[in-house]
């Protein structure tokens, strides 16, 4: 009881990880129609970059987290307005899949390039923001970063649960996914909201990145690992559903924990990628595959 | 010899209609062999050389990508496991049984297919996005059990001692040399085999697969087949790229088969040109020189692909090789020029041959009809259809004959577009037969139901972009359904096709169009190269989903005319919102409201009637 208490700590604490990628990616596919495959290396940069400027250039913590995420946001704005503006607001907008996923795409390879160049290849990580040994409730053991990451997964998790349900500017957004020649006539600007959420996902995914270093460190790669998590949830859940993608996120956690403390520690990810795979191809109508992207 | 003379006879009457032309494929193949050849020849045992060479292994991975992830859009992320499976089989038959690699080739490209059609008919069965995510799993799984399976070399990878020259004796410089020209003749294999499919009637399948799998079965495609098809292509494909690498590089490393590899190749497919097989090869080939130049560029190589991915597909998404061919044929608009559209001519001239048979005969299917009493082309019989408890067709049977034109109204979520999916197949129904000339088709797919004569429109425009209208109709006669892609490498019959197309078009006033590419075209016009679509097989039951929406009242009594004229030698069932078009032009009228059939007439007691006007007209 007390390994599966355990396990299942573990299990949600990467699964809240996962789902907080998936739903950046999800509520960003919901006004772009373009999957985020870049999310991961904004953790990344976010984690690596405050190491850097704390640990190497010597600045105080405060001011590096600060820093770091006023450059993740700079970059995601400037990306915006040079590259999805050409692509999808040029005289000949592009459509399927080269927008949907290659865009993005080419995004993560050089921001992971740009990483190498920055920050060298070893494993580093953000300075702990809640140090001390992990607290443990009876047999049950906490790691403080751990908590954080739940803190942080809940807050922001309901910050966009409150704004995608009970605001105009949620519906708005839904809008211009859902039909963006019709967002417009009807007033909303969704290359505002496409940049928005693009910005604002960003900078969540750096906070997460830097929360989240503590317990596995990161090398520039590590991004693409990420996004790829973040990318299945997503998928999981129907990719234009956060609440879905959300629950997805959890579940993979879970399941992947389980299956490495009951199954194998070795071969357990392979049962897990087994395990996904059988479900798309079994029920992909109920996990929201074909009404997702067609074309 | 008879069929012989006759088919030389047939494709002299060709080259009067098709201009001649080299035999497909063969521009991109002698291409690439001369360049790899004389590139082999000249450099093949210097570091340029051998970067080619391995450039031409993962080409050879590119070109089978072209085909089935770029022309036919079928996204599977298996190329890399199937390079892992190619390359650790060579290396383990060499290693431990000690196996020329050349012999050893063979035999695991027929495994490799063996292992991918048991994978491609479980995967396949997904569609889209759900295609793509389920084989996103696969360099997933594989990089977990490479890296614990020590008899695979786990993380250190796999060295091999042989070669692919098969000599043993031969120097080193022979080896490279030898080695690289095998490579560059697979190559200009794989390419010429990739450029014969894209070129041929499949061909043409396969585009309109990739852009709509739904139409494609309407037209008649077997879509699950072909799925499987180009999977198993593209393992194949991988396969011997990833064969070749083992015998050419000796060395067989995990990554190899992780999800990177598979990105590697996306990069190199998206920047070449994803539907050109040559673009897919350029990429291959600008991809490995920028990783094997050993400079600034290769210490940074991600920036570098990253940055040129995105400017490449910004400038244009069909990558190096959509610039170059963009460029050409500016360059031809420049000097030539585009002929007009306009359909004032538009008519329906007497079949400009007796009834053709739809298709020849070993085509058709056993469904003919038994009952030749009975004179009904079409009958539905009580036909429910509930989504989830919410029920669209109740109890709904009506007859109709083997000629004339017929419409079916209703206000909007009557059933009535439920109504002619279930005849087209495309929904199953709850309850209820369908019968075509006496045999139940119930059950089976629109594509059967297709080469048994039920052709149709959608509500939207579906005609397939990026062709002319010439290949948008001769989609529609293509006799290459039942056979294999294998079979079209060697033969097409494309040009058939064509001609029966160019003579719909003539038939329908258009062939002046033939040419144009169809999204350039008004409306009207793309309605009307549907119809031409849906005629152009001959079929004996025309289902037209609102084919005058969008359209001018002008455009309206011209297709009026067209349809008056096809419905004196075919069943139209046409849906409809235009009531004054519809009194006009049908001889029987059926009513639906909240999924039943409420009215069953001709156009006077359509007109007077107190449940039409109700429903309908609102008064």
């Amino acid at each position: 009881m007390m390994k599966f208490g355990n396990l299942l700590i573990a299990g949600i604490t990467t699964g809240a990880i996962y789902a907080m990628f998936a739903v950046c990616v999800s509520v960003w596919y919901r006004v772009s129609n373009i999957l985020n495959l870049a999310v991961g290396d904004f953790a990344m940069v976010g984690a690596l970059g405050v190491d850097n400027l704390y640990r190497v250039k010597g600045l105080p913590l405060p001011v590096a987290i600060i820093c770091t995420l006023l450059v993740v946001a700079a970059f995601a704005y400037v990306y915006d307005q040079v590259v999805l503006r050409i692509a999808q607001d040029g005289p000949q907008r592009m459509d399927g899949i080269v927008v949907t996923f290659f865009f993005t795409f080419a995004l993560s390879f050089f921001i992971d390039g740009v990483a190498k160049m920055l920050f060298g290849t070893d494993v580093h990580a953000a300075p702990a923001l809640w140090n001390g040994a992990s607290l443990t409730l009876g047999s049950l053991h906490f790691e403080r970063a751990g908590l954080l990451v739940l803190a942080c997964a809940v807050i922001i998790g309901g910050a966009f649960w409150v704004y995608i349900r009970f605001t105009l500017g949620g519906k708005a957004l839904e809008a211009s996914g859902e039909n963006s020649v019709g967002a417009r006539i009807v007033g909303i600007d969704t290359r505002r909201y496409r940049r928005l959420i693009f910005v604002g996902t960003a900078v969540i995914a750096a906070i997460f990145g830097i929360v989240e270093s503590p317990l596995t460190g990161f090398t520039y790669l590590s991004g693409a690992t990420i996004s790829l998590t973040g990318f299945l949830a997503a998928a999981y859940g129907g990719f234009r559903k956060p609440g879905r993608a959300l629950l997805a996120g959890l579940f993979i956690g879970v399941l992947e924990a389980m299956l490495g403390g009951y199954v194998s520690a070795e071969y357990g990810d392979t049962v897990l990628y087994a395990i996904l795979a059988a479900m798309v191809l079994a029920w992909p109508r109920q996990l929201g595959f074909e009404s997702a992207v067609s074309g | 010899m008879n069929g012989l003379v006759a088919s030389s006879r047939r494709s002299a009457q060709r080259s009067a209609l098709v201009a001649s032309r080299v035999p497909r494929g063969l521009t991109p193949t002698a291409l690439v062999a001369v360049v790899g050849v004389l590139f082999v020849l000249i450099w093949g045992q210097q570091y340029t050389g051998s970067v080619f060479v391995l450039a031409a292994c993962y080409a050879i991975v590119t070109a089978g990508m072209a085909v089935q992830i770029g022309f036919s859009q079928q996204i599977a992320f298996s190329q890399s496991v199937f390079m892992g499976v190619g390359a650790y089989g060579v290396a383990m038959l060499n290693t431990h049984y000690n196996m020329p690699v050349l012999l050893a080739t063979p035999i695991v490209l027929v495994g490799s297919a063996l292992v991918a059609i048991l994978l491609g008919s479980v995967v396949t069965r997904a569609s889209g996005l759900a295609l793509a995510v389920a084989t996103l799993m696969l360099p997933l799984i594989a990089v977990g059990y490479v890296s614990g399976t020590g008899f695979l070399g786990g993380a250190v990878g796999a060295p091999l001692p042989g070669t692919l020259w098969p000599s043993s004796s031969a120097s080193t410089s022979v080896a490279l040399v030898g080695g690289g020209l095998i490579v560059i003749v697979l190559l200009a294999l794989a390419v010429f085999i990739s450029a014969r499919i894209l070129t041929s009637d499949i061909g043409l399948e396969l585009f309109v697969l990739g852009v709509d799998e739904r139409t494609a079965a309407a037209l008649g495609v077997r879509t699950p087949r072909r799925k499987l098809e180009l999977f198993v292509l593209g393992c194949v494909f991988a396969a011997l790229g990833g064969a070749l690498y083992a015998g050419t590089q000796q060395f067989v490393p995990e990554t190899l088969v992780d999800p990177t590899a598979e990105l590697a190749l996306l990069i190199m497919l998206f920047i070449g040109g994803r539907r050109s097989v040559i673009g897919a090869v350029i990429g291959a080939l600008v991809i490995q020189y920028l990783q094997g130049a050993s400079n600034w560029v290769s210490v940074n190589i991600l920036v570098v692909e990253g940055l040129l991915l995105t400017v490449v597909l910004l400038v244009d998404p069909e990558g190096l090789a959509g610039i170059v061919t963009t460029g050409v044929s500016r360059l031809r608009a420049r000097l030539g020029s585009a002929p007009s559209e306009g359909l004032g001519g538009a008519r329906l001239s007497e079949p400009s041959s007796p009834r053709r048979k739809r298709q020849t005969p070993d085509e058709v299917d056993s469904a003919e009809p038994v009952d030749l009493a009975d004179p009904a082309l079409l009958e539905i019989r009580s036909v429910f259809k509930e989504y989830g408890g919410l029920s669209v067709l109740e109890d709904v049977s009506l007859t109709l004959p083997e000629r004339g034109l017929f419409a079916l109204c209703g206000p909007n979520g009557a059933g009535k577009s439920t109504l002619l999916n279930v005849i087209g197949g495309s929904v199953p129904p709850s309850q209820g037969q369908v019968i075509l000339s006496g045999a139940d088709i119930t059950r089976r797919p629109p594509h059967e139901r297709f080469y048994q004569g039920i052709s149709r429109t959608f509500q939207s425009v579906h005609l397939i972009k990026g062709r002319t209208v010439l290949d948008n109709v001769a989609v529609a006669c293509l006799a290459s359904h039942k056979s294999s892609i294998a079979t079209r490498i060697a033969r097409s019959r494309l040009d058939d096709a064509r001609e029966q197309a160019s003579r719909a078009l003539a038939d329908l006033g258009m062939a002046h169009l033939a040419g144009r590419e169809v999204s350039s075209l008004t409306l009207e016009t793309q309605r009307m190269v549907e119809l031409a679509r849906a005629l152009a097989p001959n079929p004996r039951l025309l289902l037209l989903d609102e084919p005058a929406s969008g359209l001018s009242e002008d455009q309206r009594q011209r297709l009026a005319g067209v349809l008056a004229a096809v419905a004196t030698r075919t069943c139209v069932l046409l849906v409809e919102h235009d009531l004054a078009l519809v009194a006009q032009v049908s001889e029987r009228i059926f009513v639906l409201a909240a999924g039943r059939l409420v009215f069953d007439g001709g156009p006077e007691d359509f007109r007077s009637s107190p449940v039409v006007n109700t429903l309908l007209v609102g008064s």
